[in-house]
C-alpha cells in the first residue's frame, strides 16, 4: 500500500481478473467482468484504428501526385468516407469511454463492478453487431458519401449507404447503454467516503461525456435512420421537392455531432486530469474548476452546432448566434489548460512517456482550439470552410488530442491492465515519432486550407504538390511510431519486468489495489481518507523510481 | 432491477396495476384514431396542425407517466426527464430560429406554394404509376 516504491520486489498478484474465474475464451466472451469487458473494447477499437489507419495512408498516397495515383475518383470517395466512419464512430467515441472508463470507473469508485453488468456486455456486443454491418456494407461496394452523410447526396447515391448508416446506428446504442451505466454507478456505488468533491477528476470528465452520451446519441440514431428511409422510400423529409429540408439534415446531424466532439475530447480530458497530477506530483490546481468545466463543456457543447451550417444556406441571423455561441467552449476549455499548467509549476516533473504525451495533448489542443476559434468567426470561416484548413483543425483538436490521450492511458495504466512495464526507452522513441509525425502530417494540411485547396478531391492543382508529398511523409513517420509502440508494447505484455501494484508512485485510487487487480478490484472495501490527487503530504521523489534498471 | 443501496430511499411500488396499463392504452388508441381523424377532416392550415400536435403531447405524456412509471416515481426521475425536455426544445428552437430568419431572397419566389404543388405532381404521377415511389427527381448535374 505504500505511495514509494519500497525495498521489497514488485508483486505480481497471483490472482487477478485476467485468470479468475478461468482464462479460456469462452470466459472473456461472456463475462460481466467491468474489467475484461474494457479490454475486449480496447482490443475492439484497436482494430478499427488500424483499419482506419490503413485507409488513411491509402488516402496520403493517392495524394502523393496530382492527378490519379493509385486508384480512380470513386475509389478514393470511398475510401475517405471509410477512414471517417471506421475512426469517428469505431475508435474515436468508444475508444476512451468505453475502453478505459470500463476498466477504471468502478476501481475509482471503490466499487466492484459496474450497476449493470448485463448492459455493459450487451455495450459491447452492440458495438460489435454495428462494426459488423458496416463492414458488410465496406465489403459490398462501401459509401461515397463522407462520414457525415449529407443529404440529399446520401440520399440518392447508389453506393451502399444504408448497412453503413444502420451499422452507426447500432454502435450508438451502444454508446448510450455504455453512458447510462456510468452515470448509475456514479451516483450509486462509490465507496465509503468517496464524496462528489473526492471523485477522480477522470470520473468528472467521463460522467460528462455520459451526459452528452445519453442526450445527444439518440438524435443521431433518429436522424440516420431518417436518412435509411429516406434513400430506400422517398419520404422527402430533406428533399425540397417533396416539402423537405436539406439543411434540416445538418441541423439534426450536427445537434449530435457537435456534442460527439466532446465526446471525443472530454475523456481525453479525464486522461490528461490524472496524468499532469501523477507526473508532477502535485495537486491539481483548481479541483473545482476542471471539475465543473467538464460539465461546462457538456452543456455548452449542445449550444453550437449551427457552427458546421454557415455555408450551407443556414439564415446569417442563426450563423451570428452559433459563432458567439461557440466561443464560450473555449473558455471552459481555456480554464483546463491553464489548470494543468499551474498544476505543473513546481511540480516535481518527471519526463516518462504518459507526460510526453501530455505535452503533444497540451500543444494540440491548443493550437487546435485557436483555429476552432478562427473558425467559428463565421467570415473567416466563408474562406476557410470545405478546405484542408477544416480538415487540419479537426485532426488537430479531435485526432491529435484523442489520440494523445489514449496513449498516454495506454502507457500510465498499462502496468494496472497488464501487471508489467513497457520499456521506457522505446516508448519515449515512439512518442517522439508519433507527435512529430502528426505536426508534420497536418500543419502542412493548414498551410494548403488557406491556400484555398478543398477537402475531398483525389486530384489538385500541380502547385499543390509539395506541401502535399510533406504531408504524406509525415503521415509514415506517423504509421513507423504506432508501429514502434505496437511492437514493444506486445513485447512488454510476455517479458515486461513486473510492475508491482503503484509503479508510478501515484495517488490515484485505482493503484490502492494489485496489478492487475483482481476480480472484485479490491480484496476488502476500502475506504479512502484523502482524495485521490493529493500529492502534498508525500516527501517529493520521482514517480517510477522504483524501475529505474528498466530505464 | 434489484435495489441498490442509493435506491433504497424510493421502494418499487408493486406492479398490479393491469387496469391502470388497460385503460391508457385504451386512450392511447382512441387518441390515434382522433389523430386519424382530424388528417381526414382538413382542419384548416395551423388549427389542423396545433390539434394534432396537442393531441400527441397528450399522448407523450400518459406513456411518460404510466408506462415509465413516472407518475409513481416524483423526484429526480421526473427532473431527469424535465430536464431532457430542455434539450428538445433547444434542438427545435434554435433550427426554427434559421428557417424563420432565412433571407428571402434566398428563396425562390414562389417558395410558400411551389413546394405544395410539386408535391402533389408527383403524387399524381406516382397514382398514375409514371413514377415508382423510391425513383428521385433528376440531379442537375452528373
Ligand atoms: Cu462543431
Amino acid at each position: 500500500m505504500s505511495p514509494l516504491p519500497a525495498g521489497d520486489p514488485p508483486v505480481y498478484a497471483a490472482r487477478n481478473y485476467l485468470n479468475t474465474p478461468a482464462t479460456g475464451l469462452r470466459s472473456w466472451l461472456t463475462t460481466l467482468d467491468h474489467k475484461r469487458i474494457g479490454v475486449m473494447f480496447l482490443v475492439a477499437t484497436l482494430v478499427a484504428f488500424a483499419l482506419g489507419g490503413v485507409f488513411a495512408l491509402l488516402i496520403r498516397i493517392e495524394l502523393l501526385t496530382p492527378g490519379p495515383t493509385i486508384m480512380d475518383a470513386m475509389t478514393y470517395n470511398r475510401i475517405f468516407t471509410l477512414h471517417g466512419v471506421v475512426m469517428i464512430f469505431l475508435f474515436m467515441i468508444p475508444a476512451i469511454p468505453s475502453g478505459f472508463g470500463n476498466f477504471l470507473l468502478p476501481i475509482m469508485l471503490g466499487a466492484r463492478d459496474v450497476a449493470f453488468p448485463r448492459l455493459n456486455l450487451l455495450s459491447f456486443y452492440l458495438y460489435l453487431a454495428g462494426a459488423a454491418i458496416a463492414l458488410w456494407g465496406m465489403i459490398h461496394g462501401g459509401a461515397d458519401t463522407g462520414w457525415t452523410f449529407y443529404t440529399p447526396y446520401s440520399t440518392t447515391t447508389t453506393t451502399k449507404v444504408v448497412p453503413i448508416l444502420l451499422g452507426a446506428f447500432v454502435v450508438g446504442f451502444s454508446s448510450i447503454l455504455t453512458g447510462l451505466n456510468f452515470i448509475v454507478t456514479t451516483h450509486t456505488l462509490r465507496a465509503p467516503g468517496i464524496t462528489w468533491s473526492k471523485l477522480p477528476l477522470f470520473v468528472w470528465s467521463i460522467y460528462a461525456t455520459s451526459v452528452i452520451q445519453i442526450l445527444a446519441t439518440p438524435v443521431l440514431g433518429m436522424t440516420l435512420l431518417l436518412v435509411a428511409i429516406e434513400h430506400a422510400f422517398g419520404w422527402g423529409i430533406f428533399d425540397p421537392a417533396r416539402g423537405g429540408d436539406p439543411v434540416l439534415f445538418q441541423h439534426f446531424f450536427w445537434f449530435y455531432s457537435h456534442p460527439a466532439v466532446y465526446i471525443m475530447i472530454l475523456p481525453a480530458m479525464a486522461v490528461m486530469s490524472e496524468v499532469v497530477c501523477a507526473f508532477s506530483r502535485k495537486n491539481i490546481f483548481g479541483y473545482k474548476a476542471v471539475a465543473y468545466s467538464s460539465l461546462g463543456i457538456a452543456f455548452v457543447g449542445f449550444f453550437t452546432w449551427g457552427h458546421h451550417l454557415f455555408t450551407s444556406g443556414q439564415s446569417p441571423y442563426d450563423a451570428g448566434v452559433f459563432g458567439v455561441l461557440t466561443m464560450f467552449v473555449g473558455i471552459f476549455t481555456a480554464i483546463k489548460i491553464f489548470n494543468w499548467v499551474a498544476t505543473l509549476y513546481r511540480g516535481s516533473i518527471s519526463f516518462k512517456t504518459p507526460f510526453l504525451y501530455f505535452l503533444g495533448f497540451l500543444f494540440f489542443l491548443f493550437f487546435g482550439g485557436m483555429t476552432g476559434v478562427a473558425l467559428a468567426t463565421v467570415s473567416l470561416d466563408v474562406h476557410w470552410q470545405d478546405t484542408y484548413f477544416v480538415v487540419a483543425h479537426f485532426h488537430f483538436i479531435m485526432v491529435g488530442s484523442t489520440i494523445m490521450a489514449f496513449l498516454a492511458a495506454l502507457h500510465y495504466w498499462w502496468p494496472k491492465l497488464t501487471g508489467r512495464l513497457y520499456s521506457e526507452r522505446w516508448g519515449l522513441v515512439g512518442a517522439v515519432l508519433i507527435i512529430s509525425g502528426f505536426v508534420f502530417t497536418f500543419l502542412p494540411q493548414f498551410l494548403l486550407g488557406n491556400e484555398g485547396m478543398p477537402r475531398r478531391y483525389f486530384a489538385y492543382p500541380a502547385r499543390y504538390q509539395a506541401l502535399n508529398v510533406a504531408s504524406s511523409a509525415g503521415a509514415s513517420v506517423l504509421a513507423i511510431g504506432f508501429s514502434v509502440v505496437l511492437v514493444y508494447l506486445l513485447v512488454a505484455l510476455r517479458h515486461g519486468p513486473v510492475a508491482g501494484s503503484n509503479p508510478w508512485g501515484s495517488r490515484g485510487y485505482e493503484w490502492e489495489t494489485s496489478s492487475p487487480p483482481p476480480l472484485e478490484n479490491f480484496e476488502v472495501v476500502p475506504a479512502f481518507e484523502r482524495g485521490p490527487h493529493e500529492y502534498h503530504d508525500l516527501p517529493a521523489a520521482a514517480p517510477g523510481a522504483g524501475e529505474g534498471r528498466h530505464a | 432491477m434489484t435495489a441498490h443501496a442509493g435506491d433504497a430511499a424510493v421502494p418499487a411500488p408493486p406492479h398490479s396495476h393491469r387496469g391502470r396499463y388497460l385503460a391508457v392504452w385504451i386512450a392511447l388508441l382512441l387518441l390515434t384514431g382522433l389523430t386519424w381523424g382530424l388528417s381526414r377532416s382538413h382542419v384548416p392550415g395551423f388549427a389542423g396542425v396545433a390539434i394534432a400536435l396537442g393531441i400527441a403531447i397528450v399522448k407523450g405524456t400518459l406513456v411518460a407517466l404510466f408506462f415509465m412509471h413516472l407518475w409513481d416515481r416524483p423526484g429526480p426521475s421526473r427532473l431527469v426527464l424535465l430536464s431532457s425536455l430542455v434539450f428538445v426544445a433547444l434542438l427545435i428552437g434554435l433550427t426554427l430560429l434559421d428557417v424563420s430568419t432565412r433571407s428571402p431572397l434566398a428563396l425562390p419566389p414562389d417558395a410558400d406554394t411551389a413546394p405544395e404543388a410539386l408535391r402533389r405532381t408527383i403524387l399524381e404521377e406516382e397514382a398514375a404509376g409514371r413514377r415508382s415511389p423510391p425513383e428521385r427527381l433528376p440531379r442537375a448535374t452528373p
